[in-house]
C-alpha cells in the first residue's frame, strides 16, 4: 500500500501533532514499510472466526454506587497545570 | 529465625545501593535518584526493629522503578519530554503494596519513551548501556531496570511487559524477568501503553524472589477492574521473606537458611512436566537446554503453532491502535510539559504533541490512527483481533499436549547502540517470539540461559497456560 | 398541506441520576458546587488511571431501557469514540457503539404517534468550558456523569409531534426514576435531525442536524425554521447540505456549525479497560418488577375519569401523579380539578417545591364538600392550607374548624337565622319585592343570611328556606 503525503497529513491532523516536512519524508517512508508488513494479515483466513479484545473471561465487574474518598484532591489535581483560574484550568481561548 | 549480633540494617542496604548508583552513573540507568527520601524510610524501618515492631517482608530491600509507574517520588515522565514536570499525587497500587512492605525505592529508571521500543534508545534522557557491554544496548523498553539489576545495584526492579519489554531486558542483561498472566498485577497508576497487553512484573536475580514479589502484589484491585480475581499462590506461602537481602538478618546466616531452605522444600513431581518447543522457535542456547532438561528426564515435544508467524503483524496493529488511544490524554492542558508555542487551542494541541513525543511514539501513534480509522477499521484493527483468537485457540491446544513452552526471547543478543535505530520495522522485528504471550495473556518468565562466544548473556523464556505464574517461577527454581 | 414532507430523527442524551458518576466514585450531582471539586484522577485523565463503572448507571440503563418498550441486551460492552477537545480529558469518550445496552423500542405519544427507538446506549458526559475574551476554562464537574443516548427512528413528521416526543421522553425518564429532569441544568439534551422531500418520495432528503436543543420549546421552534429553511431552498433548486447547525433561543434561527466535510473520525474502538457485560436474565426481571408506574399506566388509569387536556398537563408533574394514584379513584377527578386549577395556578407555583397534602387529608376535602361541610370556596382556601407548614400534618377538619369554614346545614338554625332577617325592617322592601315577583332580590337576601350566619350557612338550603318562607 502506498502512503502519500496526504495520507501523512490526515493521520497527523488525526494524531494532533504538527509535523516538519523533514519527519513527514522519512515517517512517509518508515508508515509504508509498517503498513506492508501489517498487511500480510490479508492472507490470513478469519472467516467465522470472533474477535478478541481482551484475554479474559470476566464479565460484569462493577463497584456500588457510593461516594468514595478519592487518591488526589481538587488543589492537588489542579497544581499539576500550567495555569489555572477560579479552580479551573486555563487554556488559549477555543475558538 | 535467629537474629545474629551483627544485623543488617536498611540504612546500609539502601546506602550500599545508593552508592552504586553513583558508580555505575555511565550506564544511564535512572532518570531520578530517590537519595533523600529512601534514607529517611531506611532509618525508620531501622528503628522499628530496634524496638522489635514489626516490619513488612521487604523491608529495608532497595528496588528501582521503571519511570512508568505513579508515585509522589519524583517526577514520573515514562522517559517522554511531554511528561516531564509531572509529579503523581496518586500511587500505583503496585508501587503501594511494595511500599506496604517496606521496599524502598531508590531510583526511577529509564525506559524507551512510553515503553515504545526494545532498545531504550528512544528515552527522552538518551540510551541506558547494557550491563555486560557499553557499547551495547540494554534492551527495551525496561532497560534501565533490567541493567539496575544486573549490575546488582538493587535487589530487584519493576518493569512493564506489553510486548517483551521485560523479557527482552532480562535476556540481553543476563537476569530473571516475569510477565505474568494478563490481569495478575493490578495496571493502576501505571502509565498505559498498549490496555490488553500491558503487564506489571519484574526483574531479580533468583528466581524465588519472584515468588515472593508476586505474593505481595498479584490480585485483585478496585481501581482496575481488568485484574483477575486473586488466584496467585506462593509455592512457599506467606512465610517468605528475601532472606538474607532484607533488612533485620545476618546476611551471611541467612544465605545459609536460603539454600536450605530451598532443599527442604518438598518439591512436586516435577518430572511429570512435559515441555514444548516450537518449531519455528529455535536456536543453539535452546537447543541446549532441551538437551539438558530431556537428561534430567523431562518429557520434550515439539509442538506447532502456525499462526505464531502472524503475531508480531497482529501485535502492531493492536497495540499501536490501543495506544494511539491512551496517549490522547497527553495533550499539555492537565498536566506536564506545555509548548511555549501555545496562543491558540490547536496550537496548545499541535506544538505540545510535536514537542513532547518522540519520533517512534509519532510513528506508532499515526500507525494507530491508521488502523482504526474509517475505511480501514475491517481490514486492520478487526482483522487482526480475529486473528487473535487463532492464536490464543493454538496456544491452548499446544497446552493440552504440554505443560510448558520453551522458547527464545528474541532473535538475537544484545545489538550494538545505534544499529537499529534507523530502522523501525527491523526494531518491531525484534519483538516477534515475545509478543505471543502478551496477545494471549499468558504469564511467560525469562531466565539466563548461557552467553554467546563474546560473552554476552542470552536468555529463554517459559510460557505457561494463564494463571501459572507460581508453577512456571517454581519450576524455574529448581531446574532452570 | 405542505409542499413538502418533514421527516425527523432525534437523539436525545439523558443524564443518570445516580450516586456517583459512571467511571469514579465522586459525587455525581455537582449543582451550586464549586468548579473542579466533584472530580477524581479519573476524571481528570491522569496517566494510568482505568475506568471503574458504577453498577448503578448500568441498572438505571436496564430500567430507562424498559421505559422505552426496548429489548434489554443482556450482552454489551464499551468502546472509544476519540476526539480532542478541552472538555475530554482523555482525549475519548466511554461510549457503546458496536454492542448497546438498548436495544429496539418505541415510545407512543399523546397523539397516538408511534415513535419506534433504534438503540439506546451508557456513555459518559463531558466536562464544561466557560469563554473569555482571550481564554477559556475548562471544569470537569460533568465530566464523567452518566449518561444514556436515546437514538429515535425518523418516525416524526411535525414539529408538534418532535417536542410531543422530546416531552414524552423526558415525562418517561423522569417516571421511571432514572432522571431528575432538569432541563434548565442540561438533565436532558436533544440532537434534532431534519430533513425535507417532496411528498411520496422514495428517498430521505440530505438532513441537517441541529445540536445541543434544551428545552421543548426550542425543539419545536427549531423544527419550524428548519421547515422554512429547508424548503426555501428547494424551492429555489438548491440543495440542502449534510451540516450540524445550532439553534439561538434569542433569534429562533439555526445557523451552520460544521459542515460533513469537515466531520470528525472518531476512530471507534472496543474499551480495553473495562470488561464486557452480560447481564443476568434476573436483573432484568429485577427491574421490569420494581419499574414506577408510567405516563401509559397512567392515562390507563384515569382514562374517562380525569379529562383528557387536564390528564395531560398533570403528566408533566410526577409527583402529582403518584399523588393522584394514591387517592381512592372515586376522588381523583375532583383532586384532578384543584390540582390543575388551584395548584397549577401560577399565583401558586411556589408550592410545587412543598410536600404535597397526604391521601387522607385529600380524601376527605373531598368528601367534606360532598357532604356539604365546605363550600368550594372553602375548599380551595383548606387546599392550600395544607402546604402551609403549620397546616401540614393536622387532619382536614381540624383545619376546616381552626379557619371557621365548615358550613352550617342545620335546617333549625337556618330557618331561626331566615326568620330573622325576613323579619327585620331593613328587609322589608327586599321581601315585599320578591312577594311582587322579583326574582333578584332574592340574591340579596341570601347575601344577608350568609352575612348573618357569618358565612358559614350553607347557600343551597338557604334559597331553599328562603323560598319557603315567602311562599
Amino acid at each position: 500500500m502506498k502512503i502519500t503525503r496526504e495520507d501523512i497529513d490526515h493521520l497527523a491532523e488525526l494524531s494532533n501533532f504538527s509535523l516538519e516536512d523533514a519527519e513527514k519524508e522519512s515517517l512517509k517512508g518508515d508508515l509504508e514499510n509498517i503498513i506492508q508488513y501489517i498487511s500480510e494479515l490479508s492472507n490470513l483466513d478469519t472467516d467465522g472466526i470472533s474477535p478478541t479484545f481482551q484475554v479474559f473471561e470476566m464479565e460484569n465487574v462493577w463497584r456500588d454506587d457510593e461516594i468514595l474518598a478519592q487518591d488526589a484532591d481538587r488543589e492537588s489535581l489542579l497544581a499539576l497545570t500550567k495555569e489555572e483560574e477560579d479552580h479551573q484550568i486555563k487554556i488559549p481561548k477555543v475558538l | 529465625m535467629k537474629i545474629a549480633n551483627k544485623m543488617t540494617k536498611a540504612v546500609d542496604l539502601v546506602q550500599e545501593a545508593l552508592e552504586k548508583v553513583e558508580k555505575y552513573k555511565d550506564y544511564n540507568i535512572f532518570t531520578f535518584v530517590n537519595a533523600e527520601n529512601a534514607l529517611k524510610k531506611a532509618a525508620i524501618i531501622d528503628a522499628k526493629i530496634k524496638k522489635g515492631e514489626p516490619v513488612g517482608r521487604l523491608a529495608g530491600v532497595p528496588y528501582a522503578l521503571k519511570d512508568n509507574f505513579l508515585s509522589p517520588e519524583g517526577e514520573t515522565t515514562a522517559s517522554a519530554k511531554i511528561l516531564t514536570g509531572f509529579t503523581s499525587p496518586v500511587t500505583a497500587t503496585s508501587v503501594k503494596k511494595l511500599e506496604d512492605e517496606g521496599a524502598i525505592m531508590i531510583g526511577r529508571t529509564n525506559l524507551d519513551a512510553f515503553a515504545h521500543g526494545s532498545s531504550t534508545e528512544n528515552s527522552y534522557f538518551g540510551v541506558t548501556k547494557n550491563a555486560k557491554d557499553k557499547t551495547r544496548v540494554a534492551g527495551g523498553s525496561s532497560g534501565g531496570s533490567a541493567v539496575a539489576v544486573a549490575l546488582d545495584i538493587v535487589q530487584f526492579a519493576t518493569g512493564t511487559d506489553t510486548g517483551g519489554s521485560i523479557r527482552q531486558p532480562a535476556s540481553f542483561n543476563g537476569v530473571f524477568g516475569l510477565k505474568p498472566t494478563y490481569g495478575a498485577i493490578s495496571r493502576y497508576g501505571v502509565v498505559a501503553m498498549a490496555s490488553s497487553t500491558d503487564c506489571v512484573g519484574f526483574f531479580t536475580r533468583e528466581a524465588s524472589d519472584l515468588d515472593l514479589l508476586m505474593s505481595i502484589t498479584a490480585g485483585r484491585d478496585p481501581k482496575d477492574q481488568t485484574t483477575l480475581p486473586d488466584f496467585y499462590e506462593s509455592s512457599e506461602g506467606d512465610k517468605k521473606d528475601f532472606p538474607g537481602q532484607r533488612a533485620g538478618y545476618d546476611r551471611a546466616l541467612a544465605r545459609d537458611t536460603r539454600d536450605d531452605g530451598l532443599a527442604r522444600r518438598v518439591s512436586r513431581e516435577v518430572l511429570s512436566y512435559r515441555i514444548g518447543v516450537i518449531k519455528d522457535f529455535k536456536s543453539d542456547i535452546l537447543d541446549k537446554k532441551v538437551k539438558e532438561l530431556s537428561a534430567k528426564g523431562f518429557e520434550i515435544k515439539e509442538v506447532s503453532l502456525p499462526t505464531l508467524k502472524y503475531a508480531l503483524a497482529v501485535y502492531y496493529v493492536t497495540v499501536p491502535a490501543e495506544l494511539s488511544s491512551n496517549l490522547s490524554r497527553h495533550d499539555g492542558i492537565r498536566y506536564g510539559f506545555r509548548s511555549k508555542d501555545a496562543n491558540t487551542l490547536s496550537d496548545l494541541y499541535e506544538h505540545t504533541r510535536a514537542e513532547g513525543f518522540m519520533p517512534e511514539n509519532k510513528r506508532r501513534i499515526m500507525i494507530g490512527n491508521f488502523v482504526l480509522s474509517s475505511g480501514f477499521y475491517d481490514a486492520y484493527f478487526m482483522k487482526a483481533a480475529k486473528a487473535r483468537t487463532l492464536i490464543i485457540n493454538e496456544y491452548e491446544k499446544a497446552f493440552r499436549d504440554v505443560d510448558f513452552l520453551l522458547t527464545p526471547v528474541s532473535p538475537n543478543p544484545a545489538f550494538k547502540i545505534g544499529e537499529k535505530v534507523n530502522d523501525p520495522l527491523a526494531m518491531y522485528l525484534e519483538d516477534v517470539m515475545s509478543v505471543p504471550a502478551n496477545l494471549a495473556g499468558l504469564p511467560a518468565l525469562a531466565f539466563p540461559a548461557g552467553e554467546t562466544d563474546n560473552g554476552l548473556p542470552v536468555g529463554l523464556q517459559l510460557l505457561g497456560p494463564r494463571r501459572s505464574d507460581a508453577e512456571l517461577i517454581k519450576f524455574a527454581e529448581e531446574n532452570l | 398541506m405542505k409542499k413538502y414532507e418533514i421527516t425527523i430523527g432525534i437523539e436525545c442524551h439523558v443524564q443518570l441520576a445516580t450516586k456517583t458518576k459512571l467511571f469514579s466514585e465522586v459525587d455525581n450531582d455537582a449543582r451550586g458546587k464549586s468548579p473542579n471539586s466533584c472530580v477524581s484522577p479519573v476524571d481528570y485523565a491522569l496517566p494510568g488511571m482505568l475506568p471503574r463503572l458504577n453498577k448503578a448507571a448500568v441498572e438505571m440503563a436496564v430500567t430507562a431501557g424498559l421505559a422505552l418498550n426496548s429489548t434489554i441486551n443482556l450482552k454489551s460492552r464499551f468502546d472509544r469514540k476519540h476526539y480532542f477537545y478541552p472538555d475530554l480529558p482523555k482525549g475519548y469518550q466511554i461510549t457503546q457503539l458496536y454492542s448497546p445496552i438498548i436495544g429496539p423500542g418505541y415510545v407512543e405519544l399523546p397523539s397516538g404517534t408511534k415513535v419506534r427507538i433504534e438503540h439506546a446506549h451508557l456513555e459518559e458526559d463531558a466536562g464544561k468550558l466557560t469563554h473569555f475574551d482571550t481564554y477559556s476554562l475548562v471544569d470537569l464537574n460533568r465530566a464523567g456523569t452518566p449518561l444514556i443516548e436515546i437514538v429515535s427512528m425518523p418516525d416524526i413528521h411535525s414539529a408538534e409531534d418532535a417536542r410531543d416526543y422530546c416531552k414524552e421522553l423526558w415525562r418517561l425518564m423522569t417516571y421511571s426514576g432514572v432522571c431528575l429532569g432538569d432541563l434548565y441544568n442540561g438533565n436532558m439534551r436533544f440532537d434534532v435531525n431534519i430533513s425535507l422531500a417532496e411528498p411520496g418520495a422514495e428517498k430521505l432528503g440530505t438532513r441537517a442536524e441541529i445540536k445541543n436543543l434544551n428545552s421543548f420549546r426550542s425543539v419545536e421552534h427549531a423544527v419550524a425554521y428548519e421547515y422554512e429553511r429547508q424548503s426555501k431552498l428547494l424551492d429555489r433548486g438548491e440543495k440542502v447540505k449534510q451540516e450540524t447547525r445550532g439553534f439561538s433561543d434569542a433569534t429562533g434561527k439555526t445557523t451552520s456549525q460544521r459542515s460533513k466535510e469537515e466531520s470528525q473520525d472518531y476512530r471507534y474502538m472496543p474499551e480495553p479497560d473495562l470488561p464486557p457485560l452480560n447481564l443476568p436474565e434476573s436483573l432484568v426481571e429485577e427491574k421490569k418488577k420494581s419499574l414506577p408506574l408510567l405516563p401509559s399506566d397512567y392515562r390507563r388509569m384515569f382514562g374517562g375519569l380525569i379529562p383528557e387536556n387536564i390528564l395531560e398537563i398533570l403528566l408533566d408533574y410526577p409527583s402529582l401523579m403518584q399523588k393522584l394514584a394514591e387517592v381512592d379513584k372515586k376522588f381523583a377527578t375532583k383532586v384532578a380539578n384543584l390540582f390543575s386549577s388551584v395548584l397549577l395556578a401560577e399565583e401558586n407555583a411556589s408550592l410545587l417545591n412543598d410536600p404535597l397534602p397526604s391521601k387522607d387529608q385529600l380524601e376527605d376535602l373531598i368528601s367534606m364538600q360532598e357532604n356539604g361541610d365546605l363550600s368550594s370556596t372553602a375548599v380551595k382556601s383548606v387546599f392550600l392550607k395544607f402546604f402551609d407548614k403549620e397546616m401540614h400534618f393536622k387532619s382536614t377538619e381540624t383545619i376546616a374548624k381552626e379557619l371557621n369554614l365548615i358550613q352550617e346545614n342545620d335546617t333549625d338554625t337556618l330557618e331561626k337565622i331566615v326568620e330573622d332577617v325576613v323579619s327585620d325592617p331593613a328587609c322589608e322592601k327586599a321581601v315585599a319585592d320578591f312577594k311582587s315577583g322579583s326574582e333578584k332580590v332574592l340574591g340579596f337576601l341570601v347575601g344577608q343570611v350568609m352575612k348573618a350566619s357569618h358565612g358559614k350557612a350553607n347557600p343551597a338550603t338557604v334559597n331553599k328556606i328562603l323560598r319557603e318562607k315567602l311562599k
